[in-house]
Parts: C-alpha cells; sequence; structure tokens
C-alpha cells in the first residue's frame, strides 16, 4: 500500500500508528515530555509538508524514526552544551529530568533510576536501546534507521545492556 | 563451552536463527550458569521495558500536536502554500485558455490605449488659433506669481545667514555703534560694588552675586538705595545686611 505523505487520510492513519513509536523514542533520548513533543511536531510537519510517497506504512514509519532520533539527538548534544558551558560558570544543582510535572507523582521509583540509567548511555548505545526497547525495532530495522550494519547493532545492543547492568547494580534497583 | 553475552543477547531479542537457536536453548536446559546470567539479562531487558513512556503519558501530546496540525495544516488543504510555492498542473485546454486569455488582454489594451494615442493629442496640445491683439494680451509683474517673487525682504535675517554660511560665507554682524566686549575689558571693569555682612556675599558691578567661594548666586542684581534688588525689583538683601563699597 503506497503512503503519500501530503495525502490527509493517508497522514491521518500514519499519524494515528506511527505517533505513540516516535514519541517514545523523542522522549527516551531527550528525556523530556515537552521537547519531545515539539520534536515530534516538527516531524510530523515535515512529513505532511514535504509530501513524500511511501512504498509502505513501515517506510513511513522508519523515515519518521529517523527524523525524530536525529532531532532529538541534536537536543541532548545541544543541551549537552549549554550544559558543560554553565557548569564552568555555576555549579548549581542539578535539576531531575524525570521528575516532570504530573508523571512525578505516578512514576515508580525504580522507573525514574531506570530512565536516568538510559539517559547516561553513550550516545551510540542509547539509541540502539530506545530503537530496540521503546520502539520495538528488530535488529534489521535499527540497522537500517542508524545506517549501520547489522552486527554493528548486535555488538552495540550487547554492550548497552552491558552498561544498564552496571549502572543499574550501583543504583541497586529491584529489576522486576 | 559457555554462552557468551553476546550471543544471549542475541538470542534474548529473538533474533537468533537456525541452528544457532535450538543449539542455545539445549544449552540453557543444563548449564545453570548460563542460564542465570540469560535470567540476568532479560530483567534488565525488561525493567528497561517497564520504564517506556505509557500510553497514558503519551496521549495528551498526541492530541495536542493534531490538533495544532489540523489547524495550521490539514484544515487549509494546500491552500496554505504560498502561491509562490505552489506547483501549477495545468491540462492543454487550460493552457490554451490561459495563453488565449493572454491574447485577448494584450490585443484589448492595444485597441483601447493604441487608439487613444491618436486622439488625445489634440486634446493634450491644443492649437491657438486665436489672432493675438490687445485685448487677448494682458502684462503680469514676475512679483504676481507667487512663486519667483520672493525678493530678499521675504527671507529672515537667519535664512540670510544660513544661506551665506552654506555657500561657505564666514559672515561677521554687527551693529552700530556697539563695540563687542572684550573679555579682558569686562574683568578690568568688574568691581565690586556692595558686600552681604555675615555671609562673604559679594555684589560686582555686572549685576552677579558671588558667594565666598567666588560661585554665581544670583544674576541681574543691582544696587538700589543701599539694598541689593533683583532684575525683577525684589528685594534680595535689605540696606542693613548690605555694606555699600563706593569709589
Amino acid at each position: 500500500m503506497e503512503i503519500r505523505s501530503g495525502d490527509e487520510l493517508a497522514f491521518r492513519q500514519v499519524y494515528n500508528e506511527v505517533f505513540p513509536v516516535v514519541m517514545k523514542v523523542a522522549y527516551h533520548v531527550t528525556y523530556n515530555q515537552d521537547v519531545a513533543e515539539d520534536i515530534c511536531q516538527d516531524a510530523f510537519i515535515r512529513f505532511y509538508d514535504k509530501d513524500m510517497s511511501f512504498p509502505s506504512m513501515d517506510d513511513a514509519k522508519f523515515w519518521l524514526i529517523r527524523v525524530v532520533k536525529n532531532l532529538s539527538i541534536n537536543h541532548v548534544k545541544r543541551k549537552m552544551r549549554e550544559s558543560a558551558s554553565l557548569e564552568k560558570v555555576m555549579r548549581g544543582p542539578q535539576v531531575n529530568p524525570f521528575k516532570d510535572g504530573a508523571s512525578e507523582l505516578i512514576l515508580k521509583e525504580s522507573t525514574a533510576a531506570v530512565r536516568k540509567a538510559v539517559s547516561e548511555l553513550p550516545e551510540i548505545y542509547k539509541t540502539v536501546i530506545v530503537l530496540r526497547e521503546y520502539a520495538g525495532l528488530n535488529y534489521k530495522e535499527i540497522a537500517g534507521v542508524l545506517k549501520i550494519s547489522e552486527s554493528n547493532v548486535k555488538v552495540r545492543v550487547h554492550r548497552a545492556r552491558k552498561e544498564l547492568e552496571a549502572k543499574l547494580d550501583r543504583e541497586e534497583v529491584n529489576v522486576p | 563451552m559457555c554462552l557468551d553475552d553476546q550471543i544471549l543477547n542475541t538470542y534474548l531479542d529473538n533474533e537468533l536463527t537456525e541452528p544457532w537457536k535450538s543449539q542455545v536453548e539445549e544449552h540453557l536446559s543444563y548449564c545453570s550458569s548460563c542460564r542465570t546470567r540469560y535470567q540476568n539479562l532479560l530483567k534488565i531487558s525488561d525493567a528497561v521495558k517497564s520504564a517506556e513512556l505509557t500510553a497514558d503519558e503519551i496521549q495528551p501530546h498526541q492530541d495536542r500536536v493534531l490538533s495544532m496540525i489540523e489547524k495550521n495544516y490539514l484544515s487549509k488543504g494546500k491552500g496554505k502554500k504560498s502561491f509562490l510555492h505552489r506547483t501549477f498542473k495545468l491540462s492543454a485546454p487550460q493552457l490554451i485558455g490561459v495563453a488565449a486569455a493572454f491574447v485577448v488582454v494584450f490585443v484589448g489594451s492595444w485597441a483601447v490605449f493604441g487608439h487613444n494615442n491618436a486622439t488625445d493629442s489634440t486634446i493634450l496640445l491644443p492649437d491657438v488659433n486665436t489672432t493675438i491683439d490687445l485685448n487677448n494680451i494682458t502684462q503680469t509683474r514676475s512679483s504676481d506669481n507667487a512663486a519667483t517673487s520672493k525678493s530678499l525682504e521675504n527671507y529672515s535675517l537667519d535664512e540670510i545667514l544660513k544661506n551665506l554660511d552654506a555657500r561657505g560665507y564666514d559672515v561677521d554682524i554687527r551693529l552700530k555703534s556697539i563695540q563687542p566686549l572684550s573679555l579682558e575689558k569686562i574683568s578690568s571693569e568688574v568691581k565690586v560694588i556692595a558686600k552681604i555682612k555675615d555671609k562673604g556675599i559679594t555684589i560686582t558691578s555686572d549685576g552677579l552675586a558671588k558667594d565666598a567661594e567666588g560661585t554665581i548666586i544670583a544674576t541681574g542684581v543691582l544696587l538700589e538705595d543701599n539694598q541689593i534688588v533683583a532684575s525683577d525689583g525684589t528685594i534680595l538683601w535689605n540696606a542693613e545686611e548690605t555694606t555699600v563699597i563706593g569709589d
């Protein structure tokens, strides 16, 4: 089924199916819901405006995931640069990004700890873990989105879990 | 030989193909240390998955973004694109129609304006066909015309000076019988004419009142009947306070 991104009906179909996935990707890379929302909005506007044609729903999804992933990583990098230069000036208390707004109340402690551990992963490991665990992509699809080889994905998943294990052990989280 | 973590992770993600998948399963069935390791990796994967952004958390964002896009993009359709960015798709009959319209406009404009050129010239430039005699000649002065009648009298002195200054003249204007005062003359001629008792104020002939430090505290003051008055007639210091210094 061909998808034309500028066609309103097709757009709505893609939006309903893909928004939750890209929102998860954006959130678990940036760990800020407002920023993630902005990024998703930006991506879907581009998607609609460019009026592209995709051979299938999955291809449209992968395009959106790639755009959202790039925007999210750019945001994190910019944020890191800003806070690094800011920290030089004033070593103020670090704001915990995992306690944003209403979700703070319902957030379990272990959830917050896991989110923190994921957020601290190096970028190349974080993206594969986010795409694997939150976007539900298989190794081949991750390889396609990140434009790396499948065996590279395999290695990164392994190393990412190893780092997460170390981090979560240190945090003494009761993993369910 | 036991399994390494990378193989276990690949197996965990269901990415292992046969025959390796069966081999791993077989090994796990009897090797407890590998099984423990596998359980551990599974726990990590599950812990990460459990921290996922929930559907409840996603929904408000999904609704908000959609309503924004609906308002600004979908409802306006492609019409919201600016004129320049629009791509025009015209069928052959439409193209011919547009071309025909141009021809009509062009021919029409020539017919209307081209024709007018010939007739209008007679209206715009009327012929003079009356003979000139005394009845139709009137004498005028150049000053009757407001635009040309501006003589030097119509300008203020200020305007004349500005005009001359703009042309590069250095103009010095003096009034008859008035000599410009030089600073030396002023200082030599100024004399202390009175003092105010106990205050250290001195009044000089140029109408200034100065305090002990020499700061001017009043101008235009006069010595009248042994008292100091301001230019508007108010008495500043009465005769008892004033010591007149005569010549």
